[in-house]
């Protein structure tokens, strides 16, 4: 049986893919399978996976219209043929040695998964590359030994990401693990994310990096109203799957909305200004709704993140001027003020450019040649 | 039935209209309802065993209008009439209207094209009140609760903020249903005299992947003087009760009652203290004994402390019948 299916869900990503392909076929655990779904690409994409397919014949390639991530990852998932599963995201890359350590680890405990900490890397101007250590947890002492997340739904509080370790194949397929298929939305990562973490009896977090996560733009904002909202509407589809089984939702009900409401605050700050106040409102709708339904507690929330859930359910809108418009103010006047000195240095810089210049001292010297033969003249009379 | 072949495929809305003893309002509610700027439409009135003129002045309007078709059965009330009609149907949208009611000409236009502009199973549009001891209109703000509606698609109860059995009205005449959806689930009327149509619509609305709104006030609902209470629930006092355990058996049935059992329990108190307070006569006492004793426990409102309940005045009124239990 091939160890592990690598599902690599492909779309309009051809400057990063190159990069991506050569990591995982250098992979030094050999018995793979590489699973790349086109998901309708419009650019090269879908030549580039070609030619790679023509070196290895481990990579599998499905090519269909494009019906976005969820569904694409899904038709991967139920592809795959390996003992494990993982997911690579074409734009980011991988540590050669990733897929043998998590299989070892995996085999060894007899996980149903194990994740591994992750880089997160930005690209200069200039290409350079940096990056940054992401920890699953805080807690050095929640490493690289056995734990029962669904036993355990204070392990949510680890660092969501779907990509950075591998799934034994049987059990997402006896929960029946998978991406909600909404064509158009997005963040549906945290839904199979989650229910890895209610379904799982057996799990492994490892400190070791292998996973490098692009993060070029991170500050790219959100500006369609259906974005806006592809959170709303994943958070949605998680708590429906979620209270089907009422004994899950009563255990992890708290934690859900722990999640959610740190998810709904990231986009809070990622959704263009015009968007913000309507989102508040909402948001503080929903948490009433929770909170009426005895869903939220405050014991598993931090004291400021209580805070703020308080004043946005007492008073959205003041809520909104106070803490959320005129932040946005000050961001923008700051971000002015940025501007303008960026701008003034390099006015500065250029003007010492020409200080520096061969013409510019010519002309100094050529203006001021009367001045100081005068003043040598001068001196002679004196 | 005339020319009912060609018709059908471009049928875009049935209009089911249940008519018992409604001569009064009769004509001007198929006056508005043959007058609709939506010309692809078929008219199906079930007289339910009238004693008045009702019958005539449906075959007036048949016999002027090809669209209009009469159904007679014996009485036996509005929702096995509507199930009558609604076995007859065959346009892409139903539409549930009451015999006393008066409708916007471009009601139909404008529901159907919001309706398909979303691909809804449900739409639920404006609507107000027609005081007819006042003659005057009075704005309602309960028939569809904006605060409570989602600024995103696709809406459906997941997506409500607030109970989901007080967002919409639990009656038909102010929604469209799309009929596919309803055969799908083989949703139903119950055969009973008040409180039949319950059932048809909170199912609907718990099933429904898509529902959407269109603000615009487009029927009027024809009232009495509300202080007159009327004592037709007189001899049906028990059917409100009769609806809510339907309505939990299918929420049972489609495994979403533990996800919506507090919304149902509220609503159930809810409905149950309305019909109290609306009931005049004999029954009253009567139904006040069984709700004391039988009927708050069966529908799950005995139990639960009062951060439970959404309605805290409600929840005062519960806690005075029960007191001396």
């Amino acid at each position: 049986m091939t160890k592990v299916s690598i599902v690599i869900p492909i779309y309009n990503v051809q400057d990063y893919l190159k990069e991506c392909m050569e990591s995982v076929i250098g992979q030094t655990l050999e018995s793979m399978e590489i699973i790349c779904v086109n998901d309708g690409s419009t650019d090269q994409s879908l030549d580039i996976i070609k030619s790679f397919q023509a070196q290895d014949n481990r990579i599998v390639l499905l090519d269909q219209k494009n019906r976005g991530y969820g569904y694409a990852v899904n038709r991967g998932i139920s592809t795959a043929k390996g003992k494990y599963v993982g997911i690579v995201e074409p734009d980011d890359y991988i540590a050669l040695d990733m897929y043998l350590k998590l299989y070892e680890k995996a085999e060894k405990y007899k996980l149903d998964f194990v994740k591994a900490d992750f880089y997160r890397f930005t690209t200069g101007e200039d290409g350079e590359r940096e990056f940054y250590y992401n920890h699953l947890s805080p807690k050095p002492q929640d490493y690289n030994k056995v734990f029962n997340p669904s036993k355990n739904p204070e392990t949510l509080r680890y660092i969501m990401n779907t990509w950075s370790g591998i799934y034994r194949r049987d059990f997402l397929e006896k929960y029946q693990i998978r991406h909600n298929e909404t064509p158009g939305a997005s963040f549906q990562d945290n839904g199979f994310w989650i229910q890895t973490f209610v379904y799982g009896g057996r799990a492994m977090i490892i400190d070791k990096p292998y996973y490098r996560n692009r993060r070029d733009n991170p500050g790219s904002s959100v500006n369609s109203r259906e974005k806006v909202y592809c959170i709303n509407i994943e958070y949605d589809h998680i708590r429906s799957m979620l209270i089907k089984k009422p004994e899950v939702w009563e255990r992890f009900k708290y934690m859900y909305w722990f999640k959610k409401y740190h998810n709904y605050m990231g986009t809070l700050w990622r959704i263009g200004d015009e968007y913000r106040e309507e989102y508040v409102h909402r948001f503080s709708r929903e948490l009433k709704r929770g909170m009426a339904l005895g869903e939220i507690k405050k014991e598993v929330f931090s004291e400021t993140a209580w805070n703020h859930i308080q004043s946005m359910t007492e008073n959205p809108e003041k809520y909104y001027f106070g803490r959320v418009y005129s932040k946005s103010v000050d961001e923008k006047v700051f971000a002015r003020i940025n501007e303008l000195e960026i701008q003034n240095q390099k006015l500065k810089n250029e003007i010492a450019q020409i200080r520096r210049s061969k013409s510019f001292r010519l002309g100094r010297l050529l203006l001021s040649l009367p001045i100081k033969l005068k003043k040598i003249a001068g001196g002679r009379k004196g | 039935m005339k020319n009912e072949k060609q018709k059908t495929e471009d049928l875009k809305v049935s209009v089911i209209v249940p008519v018992y003893n409604g001569e009064k309002h009769l004509e001007q509610c198929m006056d508005s309802i043959t007058g609709q700027t939506l010309r692809e439409i078929e008219i199906i009135c079930v007289d339910d065993g009238s004693a008045d003129r009702s019958l005539e002045i449906l075959e007036r309007y048949a016999k002027k209008d090809e669209r209009v078709r009469v159904i007679c059965q014996k009485n036996a009330g509005a929702g096995a009439a509507r199930n009558t009609g609604l076995a007859q149907a065959e346009g892409e949208y139903l539409s549930f209207l009451d015999a006393d009611d008066f409708f916007e000409q471009d009601m139909l236009e404008r529901a159907y094209r919001k309706a398909k502009e979303q691909n809804a199973q449900i739409l639920v549009f404006g609507s107000d009140q027609y005081r007819e001891d006042l003659g005057e209109f009075h704005q309602v703000s309960w028939t569809i609760r904006k605060q409570a509606l989602p600024p995103y698609r696709p809406m459906n109860y997941q997506t409500f903020t607030e109970n989901v059995f007080k967002v919409f009205v639990g009656w038909t005449w102010d929604k469209l249903f799309e009929r596919a959806f309803v055969q799908k689930y083989h949703l139903k009327f119950q055969e009973q005299r008040t409180s039949n149509d319950l059932l048809f619509v909170f199912t609907a609305i718990v099933l429904a992947e898509r529902i959407e709104t269109e603000e615009k006030i487009l029927a009027h609902q024809r009232r009495g003087n509300p202080e007159s209470l009327s004592n037709t629930r007189e001899q049906s006092w028990q059917c409100f009760y009769k609806a809510l355990t339907a309505f939990r058996e299918n929420l049972v049935r489609y495994g979403l009652y533990y996800e919506l059992e507090q919304d149902f329990i509220n609503y159930a108190l809810h409905f149950s203290l309305w019909n109290l307070n609306t009931i005049q006569g004999e029954k009253k006492k009567e139904l006040y004994k069984m709700l004391k004793k039988r009927w708050f426990r069966e529908l799950g409102i005995t139990g639960h402390k009062k951060e439970y309940f959404y309605d805290k005045t409600e929840y005062e009124q519960y806690r005075k019948m029960i007191r001396f239990l």
